[in-house]
Order: structure tokens, then C-alpha cells, then sequence
């Protein structure tokens, strides 16, 4: 492990800004402050500017405005300092497949410079880890999808960064190697203390293993806080309602009632936070009636961080 | 520069296990100098003046120059890959140089022009042509190729960089890549070009390539050319000038597509 440059956050962006071009604002003021040893997810839509702010915290981009740090080590002046402490794997998947899995973890590790008994040692430590020991000679070209992620994962790890940054870690995966990958990485904060910052897509995912979630949209972090924190938001219970007809008289009514402690209507999906779902739906149901808003769907459940997702971006999920 | 090296030990890696490439690398050249020089030799054999293989010595130098720039043009499809596949990102996370990257490449694409050119120097000798009889001759023809093949590497590079399709790439590519080998001495003598293109191909790189290898490298090629008209040292200064103007052009258009 590396020696801190400063205290305060690992990771820390103050105002980040990002234009692609005069036309488009990917990111329009993004503040972070992640402490060590955390797991961080960010959370958003596509296009809502995830890859963007890790694109710039790993180097790739440099900000139109703002400053992003990483252990202190400002992102575009010392970028080669903040190269040498982390790790990343990026959204798609980043291999030559014309090399074995042991050739792409060896020529990592000769990028940074590493010694050629530090990069065997590493290698054999780290298949073992992730259980690629067995394909470790095979092609690349060969592995399925759970496996490339793998490699990627402890390529990212081959340089023993204090930071490790991963882009959709699980996308595409099958649910037993989304799991198993999730262990990984909460064994990597557990064990190696590593401080990680990941999107994701899978809500479930996100609220296991996450110490603290930001929803991003629209280039700002719209939300932030634990899991629990932000799912406490939305009350006690969700009961969520889908109909046809005049959506507004219906949501005003609801409201108003004493019980409901949120609400929040986004694309003809209305979320209502209540003390207690089961006693309150038939009140729910009556009101609908009385205002002419036809019920199609109903559902009471306890919240998840998918409602929080829904009720801040507008957007549900689907895996 | 252990960057580089590294990089460049990837790319030669690849291309050597593939054994397409590999044989293909090798055939390539030789099926330019067998069917086009002999071909042509034959034709003009009767017409200019001295034996049929004078033209294959003649024409030898301008192949390897072609071959320069095919191994050029690979470089570039491969820099054009690793960006659309994203590989790219690998090389830009780590702690190294960016112009490393930019000349493990284009090292790469060269060392594999000059083995091709090898090959062609070894089979113009076996059918017919006549090399120097000084080796440091070979060695220095070699070295303007090699110079000639970075610069244009750097020059494929920056298209690679600015474009995102495989096939808008190799259009950009030959449009610079003919006039680059035909606006030349490479397979037709100065003297004989009308003189708009004779001009023409005093503004060429290829040009001071190609007169610099029938200087050093093939001693008996003046039987349709004298050589003398453009000097060795200028072969080197031009060789130097196209080398830094690549690769310098390469760069920015790299580092602009980092924005």
C-alpha cells in the first residue's frame, strides 16, 4: 500500500464539468468526496455522464472545468502519479484476445514497469483468486464472458493499486457470475482495503455491495447517500401504481392524504411512500375511483434502491 | 522507452503467431518483385538499354518502398482497431508516455518492413539483380527505409485517429498511398517523366528512398538512370524531414482524439 499524500477524501472531484464539443454537457457539476476503504456505486441512466466521470478520474479525459483528485493527486497535472495507483476496468470488454490470459496479465504488468518475479507472483496469486488457474494457457478468444470479466478484474489488480475504478463490472453476466464477481470485489475492500468506485446497472447489485451510492442523471449527482439512508426516503412502504386516464386530480388527492409521507409520478409510474402499505391500498384504490384515474397495475412492496432509481431519474431498470 | 519495447514486443508477437499474417508478410513482397519485375523487366528489355534484370534492379528499391508502406498501412489498421476495440484504454490508464504508444506502433509496423525488405533484396538477388558489394551500403539503405516507414506510420496513425470506420481509414490511406509510390522514381526513371511529374517527384520522399538505396544498397542500377543528379546527404535530410514531419503529425492527431 502506497502512504496517503494528504488526508480528506481518496477520491474528490469539486465542480466537474464536461462539454463533448460546443453542444453537449455530459457532466455539469459533479462533486464526490469517497472516503478510504469504501465502496462507492455510481448509479444513472446511459448517457447520464457515469462513464464520463471515471473516464476523467482514470486519466482518459481531461475536465472542461472543475477539479477531480485522486489521494490528492490532481487527475490532469499529476497524471502520471494518479496512473500509478489505480486500477480500472473499463465498460466493454478490453482484451487481445489473440493472447492467453497469463500473456495479457504479463504484458499489464511489463506496462507498469513491474519485475519479472513480482509479475509471476502476482499472476499465480491472482488466477488462483478469481479461479482462472486452469485457463490461465488458453486464448482469450476462447473464454466466455464471466471469465473475460474476471481477467479484467485482477488485471486491474495485477499492479496492487489503492484505488480501483470498474465500469459496469457485471454487465452481460450470467446471475451466477454476477455473485461470484460481487464477492471479489467485496472481498477486495474487506481484505485488501481497497477504496472502489463502480457503476453498475443491477440495483440489487448496487445495494449489497455498496457503503455509499450517488445517482447520477443528466451529468449531476442527484441523489446521494448509504443505501439504507436513501431507501428510508422513500417511507415506510411503496405502493406503486400504473393506470389510464387524468393522472393529475389522482396525485393531488394522494397527497394530500395524512399517511403518505412521498410521492413521486414519473413516465405514467406514480410511487406513493406510506406508513404501511397494507392498510392504506384499499384508500389508494378508492381515491383512484373517485377521480377517474383508472388503476391497471398495483403493487405494494418494501422499497428498494430500484424505487429511489425511479423516482429521481424518471427511469425504471430493466434487467 | 520500456514501454515502448513492450509494446512493440506485443505487436510483433501477434503478428508473428498469426500465421496468416506471417506468410502473407512473406509472400507479398515476393510476388510484387516476380510477377511485376519480371514482367515489366521483359518488356523493357528490349527496348532500354543493358540486360533484363537491370530492371529488376532498378525496380527493387521502389518495392521495398511499396512494401514500407503497406507495413505502414497495417500499423494503422492496427492502431485503428485498438482504438475501436477500446484496447486502446489499457496503454492510456498505465503510467506511460503517450508518444510510447504512438511508437510501439509505428516500431512494430517498421521491423516488420525491414524484414520484408530482406526478403525482397534476397530474392532480387536470386533472380538476377545485382546488390552493392558493401554491406554497409545495404545497412544504409536500410536505415532510409526504416526512416521512411516511421514517418509514414505516423502519418497513417493520424488518420487512424481522426477517422472511426475501417473503410473511410484505408480510402484516406490509398489516396496518399498512390501518389506516393507513382509520383516517384520508384518504378519509372526521372528522366523519362514528363515535367510536371518529374517535379512532382522531386517533392516525394519516396524519391530520395529510392535514389538513395540504388546509391548505396544496388551499385550496378545506372543502366536507366543516372543517379547522380540528386546527391546522397539530401536523401537522408529529406528521409529525416518526412520522418520528424510524420511523426509529429501522427502525435497531434493522437492527442487531439484524446480530447
Amino acid at each position: 500500500m502506497h502512504e496517503k499524500t494528504q488526508n480528506g477524501p481518496t477520491i474528490e472531484t469539486k465542480g466537474l464539468v464536461k462539454m463533448y464539443g460546443d453542444e453537449v454537457l455530459a457532466l455539469d457539476g459533479i462533486d464526490l468526496a469517497i472516503g478510504a476503504n469504501t465502496i462507492y456505486s455510481l448509479l444513472g441512466p446511459n448517457g447520464a455522464g457515469k462513464t464520463t466521470t471515471l473516464s476523467i478520474l482514470t486519466t482518459l479525459l481531461e475536465p472542461t472545468a472543475g477539479s477531480a483528485k485522486v489521494y490528492g493527486l490532481d487527475v490532469v497535472k499529476q497524471a502520471n502519479e494518479v496512473r500509478k495507483r489505480i486500477g480500472v476496468t473499463f465498460q466493454e470488454t478490453v482484451l487481445d484476445e489473440a493472447l492467453t490470459g497469463r500473456q495479457a496479465l504479463d504484458f499489464h504488468g511489463k506496462l507498469y514497469n513491474q519485475s519479472t518475479a513480482m509479475r509471476q507472483a502476482k499472476i499465480e496469486e491472482l488466477l488462483t483468486l478469481v479461479e482462472l488457474e486452469d485457463a490461465a494457457d488458453r486464448k482469450i478468444r476462447t473464454y466466455s464472458g464471466g471469465m473475460k470479466r474476471r481477467l479484467e478484474l485482477i488485471r486491474g489488480l495485477m499492479t496492487e493499486p489503492d484505488v480501483l475504478f470498474l465500469d459496469e463490472p457485471t454487465l452481460g453476466l450470467d446471475p451466477q457470475s454476477r455473485t461470484r464477481l460481487g464477492d471479489y470485489i467485496l472481498d477486495l475492500k474487506v481484505n485488501r482495503g481497497l477504496t472502489l468506485l463502480l457503476t453498475t446497472h443491477y440495483m440489487d447489485e448496487a445495494q449489497l455491495l455498496s457503503d455509499k451510492v450517488g445517482i447520477i442523471d443528466h451529468g449531476k449527482i442527484v441523489a446521494e447517500g448509504t443505501p439504507s439512508e436513501l431507501i428510508e426516503q422513500m417511507g415506510e412502504d411503496v405502493i406503486q401504481v400504473e393506470g389510464q386516464g387524468d393522472i393529475g386530480p389522482f396525485v393531488e388527492a394522494v397527497k394530500a392524504l395524512p399517511f403518505t409521507q412521498e410521492l413521486s409520478a414519473a413516465n405514467g409510474v406514480i410511487q406513493i411512500g406510506v406508513d404501511s402499505g397494507n392498510r392504506r391500498l384499499v384508500q389508494v384504490v378508492s381515491i383512484a375511483g373517485e377521480k377517474g384515474f383508472r388503476i391497471e397495475d398495483i403493487s405494494v412492496s418494501k422499497p428498494t434502491l430500484g424505487d429511489v432509481f425511479l423516482k429521481y431519474t424518471g427511469r425504471q431498470f430493466r434487467d | 522507452m520500456n514501454a515502448a519495447i513492450t509494446l512493440w514486443k506485443k505487436h510483433m508477437y501477434k503478428s508473428m503467431t498469426n500465421p496468416e499474417e506471417a506468410i502473407g508478410m512473406l509472400i507479398q513482397p515476393v510476388l510484387w518483385v516476380v510477377l511485376f519485375g519480371v514482367g515489366m523487366g521483359s518488356l523493357l528489355g528490349e527496348t532500354a538499354p543493358g540486360a533484363e534484370n537491370n530492371y529488376i534492379t532498378f525496380m527493387l528499391p521502389g518495392i521495398i518502398a511499396l512494401t514500407a508502406l503497406g507495413g505502414a498501412i497495417g500499423g494503422g489498421t492496427e492502431w485503428l482497431n485498438e482504438r475501436l476495440q477500446g484496447i486502446v484504454r489499457e496503454y492510456l490508464a498505465a503510467p506511460i508516455p503517450r508518444m510510447s504508444i504512438l511508437f510501439g506502433n509505428a516500431s512494430s509496423a517498421m521491423t516488420k518492413s525491414l524484414l520484408q525488405a530482406i526478403v525482397i533484396m534476397i530474392v532480387g538477388v536470386l533472380i538476377g539483380a545485382t546488390l552493392s558489394d558493401n554491406p554497409l551500403g545495404w545497412l544504409g539503405g536500410l536505415l532510409l527505409v526504416a526512416g521512411y516507414g516511421l514517418g509514414f506510420s505516423g502519418i497513417a496513425i493520424a488518420v487512424a485517429s481522426k477517422t472511426d470506420s475501417p473503410g473511410g481509414y484505408h480510402m484516406l490511406i490509398f489516396m496518399l498511398n498512390l501518389p506516393l509510390l507513382f509520383l516517384s522514381n520508384a518504378l519509372y526513371p526521372l528522366q523519362t517523366m514528363p515535367t510536371w511529374m518529374e517535379i512532382a517527384a522531386r517533392f516525394n520522399p519516396t524519391t530520395y528512398v529510392v535514389t538513395g538505396m540504388r546509391i548505396m544498397t544496388f551499385g550496378g542500377s545506372d543502366a536507366l538512370e543516372t543517379v547522380g543528379t540528386i546527391p546522397l546527404w539530401l536523401c537522408f535530410v529529406v528521409v529525416a524531414i518526412f520522418l520528424t514531419f510524420g511523426m509529429a503529425m501522427g502525435y497531434r492527431a493522437f492527442k487531439s482524439s484524446l480530447k
